[in-house]
């Protein structure tokens, strides 16, 4: 069972965490407001043997390294047929545009999706547990639904890049990893550099020695162009009710009635959501509370203890419908609720975009 | 070669700038995590090396493992794709890291004072960010920091560094030469063995070999990396006085 489903929280306590979350405006353990984030602490560039490299601490101790290495390879030829009329298309196209367009525009859909591996690795499981084959599934997804990412990595017909990602979590996963791997991929991918290309069309890859030369992976902010491409950014969001919280700590997420992740990147019309997944709550691992009227400690020396038939006493927990004591969520989630999750991340001025402000601003 | 250079022949400087006796630049840190009980940050040169330590805990096993007298030791050890000049994933079984593993685990079940935890684990998790010579030393040394953040407690440091000769490079055979603290390109040329030492004495408590070379030079192999094994026990204990008069000085909980 994945440690982050242990939770020592009892059903009282559990009921107690699930109404302060209710409330309007809720009351988080920690006094947050809905959509405000824990404090944490990032650096970039920390490993000089990686093209692209960094590192965030969560403030309860969980701590993750993203280290980014990129090989030259050698391509798959594809037949001769698709080649050439690759090479049409693009001739005419670049009759078309201006001449100062950039390269990566011409290596439009040359891009493929193998070029780009990510591992991870959590301390105390192994490489086949559900839980890194999960995260890493999520996390690639996200970033192979931008095409602008595997053109990048195009150099020639002959040669491609490949793209290694390599993910550490350094502590026990005391909550669930997912934003934190994810943040911290996606400050890694930042910083990512290439060496600059010197060679000319399809001869032996060349490249220019000099690292300050070397091009970013994705652009920084480039005046001339809208739209800015940017790594896939992946949150974690709850509903309690018809409350959205996010970034929920351990403690909240254990009374959660949805857990959803939504992966977002930067497209030319502003946020784009690309992959919505639910997450199983931990909260519906939990036992629920026993109410009064099934109570069978002997409770004062003249009470009358009538024991209840079995459907007698399930009849009794339906009707109570957990509002006297604590009862794990069922069902999914409203479409109203997915739909007001997903507008206060992808909005303008949104939760989206403040986190991916935020990483940006990260000083190497 | 790296000993092939001219300024080698000319005034006896390494690749680096050092002289046969000198180590490389070491920077640690301890408490650097703070999900764990015992956590260490350390660098050798362009050796990065992260440990964090659990423990003592129950036995996973339950009743099964329980039954001894003394704490079990556990050592893992990740070392990451992005670690070496080319991006090289290792899988947790392979045979160096096993054996690095057990040389870890053996040499501290020997010096923790395991007695006052029967029944339970120390894990200790290493993870190598950054691989340049030295790795086994920089695991031993990052696991003695983190074992003391953990406050598990032990009868002196371990302390471990690198030492080689230039026996392969040296035409005349007599005036080879020990070197103290070998980096990647050195180690893949050169004979060397690590050794680690019990506090700053003379007690050698790891020591390992994998290349070969002639008899005659492992006295003073064996010399020069007690004697770097002292300077790093300063360094080391200067990192945990530092750290523990901050915390007295209610600088960090």
């Amino acid at each position: 069972m994945a440690p982050y489903t242990t939770i020592p929280l009892s059903p009282a306590e559990l009921s107690y965490l699930h109404t302060s979350l209710s409330q309007t405006p809720p009351i988080r353990p920690d006094g947050r407001s809905p959509t405000q984030f824990r404090p944490l602490v990032a650096e970039t560039d920390i490993l000089p043997s990686t093209n692209g490299s960094a590192r965030i601490c969560f403030p309860d101790g969980t701590e993750a390294i993203v280290g980014v290495k990129a090989e030259v390879e050698r391509s798959k030829q594809e037949n001769n047929g698709s080649t050439s009329e690759v090479h049409l298309k693009r001739d005419r196209r670049m009759e078309q545009q201006n001449e100062d367009m950039e390269d990566r525009d011409a290596n439009e859909g040359k891009g493929r999706e193998g070029w780009v591996e990510l591992a991870i690795e959590i301390p105390g499981m192994r490489d086949d547990d559900a839980l890194p084959i999960f995260l890493s599934a999520m996390l690639t997804e996200a970033l192979l639904a931008d095409q602008g990412l595997k053109d990048a990595l195009y150099i020639n017909t002959r040669f491609h890049w490949r793209l290694y990602i390599d993910i550490l979590l350094l502590s026990l996963p005391l909550s669930y990893p997912l934003p934190l791997l994810s943040q911290t991929t996606h400050l890694a991918l930042l910083s990512t550099r290439l060496p600059a290309l010197v060679s000319e069309q399809d001869e032996d890859p060349l490249f220019n020695d000099d690292w300050e030369a070397s091009t970013y992976l994705y652009p920084k902010s480039n005046p001339s162009q809208t739209a800015q491409r940017k790594p896939p950014i992946t949150l974690l969001v709850m509903a309690v009710g018809e409350t959205i919280l996010f970034d929920p700590s351990a403690d909240e997420l254990a009374v959660a009635d949805a857990v959803v992740a939504l992966s977002v990147t930067q497209s030319t019309a502003g946020l784009k959501l690309i992959a919505l997944r639910t997450i199983d709550p931990p909260s519906r691992l939990t036992s629920g509370g026993i109410p009064n009227a099934l109570n069978t400690t002997p409770v004062a020396a003249g009470a009358q203890q009538t024991a209840l038939s079995s459907n007698e006493a399930l009849k009794l927990r339906e009707n109570d419908q957990g509002r006297s004591v604590w009862r794990p969520p069922r069902g999914g989630v409203k479409r109203v609720v997915l739909s007001r999750m997903i507008k206060a991340v992808v909005e303008e001025d949104g939760v989206g975009g403040e986190v991916m402000q935020g990483l940006a601003n990260v000083e190497t | 070669m790296p000993l092939d250079t001219s300024s080698y022949a000319l005034a006896h400087l390494r690749l680096d700038g050092r002289r046969w006796n000198e180590l490389r630049r070491l920077h640690a840190q301890t408490s650097t995590q703070a999900a764990a009980d015992g956590s260490s940050y350390l660098e050798m040169g362009n050796t990065k090396v992260i440990c964090t330590v659990a423990g003592p805990a129950e036995s996973r096993k339950g009743g099964g493992g329980g039954g001894n007298a003394e704490a079990k030791i556990e050592v893992e050890i990740g070392i990451a794709g992005f670690s070496g000049v080319e991006r090289k994933r290792r899988g947790k079984g392979d045979k160096r890291t096993s054996e690095m593993r057990h040389t870890i685990a053996s040499a501290f079940s020997a010096n923790l004072f395991a007695h006052l935890y029967p029944h339970s684990t120390i894990t200790v998790n290493l993870h190598v960010l950054s691989q340049d010579g030295s790795l086994l030393a920089a695991c031993l040394n990052a696991t003695t920091l983190a074992l003391i953040d953990a406050g598990i407690p032990m009868s002196d440091y371990i302390v471990a560094c690198t030492a080689g000769s230039t026996a392969s490079y040296a035409s005349n055979d007599e005036d080879a030469d020990p070197l103290l603290d070998l980096n990647g390109l050195e180690e893949q040329e050169l004979p060397f063995l690590t050794v680690g030492t019990l506090g700053a004495g003379e007690k050698v408590s790891v020591l390992i070999m994998e290349t070969r070379m002639q008899m005659t030079r492992l006295e003073a192999m064996l010399a020069a990396g007690v004697d770097g094994c002292r300077q790093i026990r300063s360094i080391l204990d200067g990192v945990v006085r530092a750290h523990g008069k901050a915390v007295l000085d209610s600088a960090i909980s």
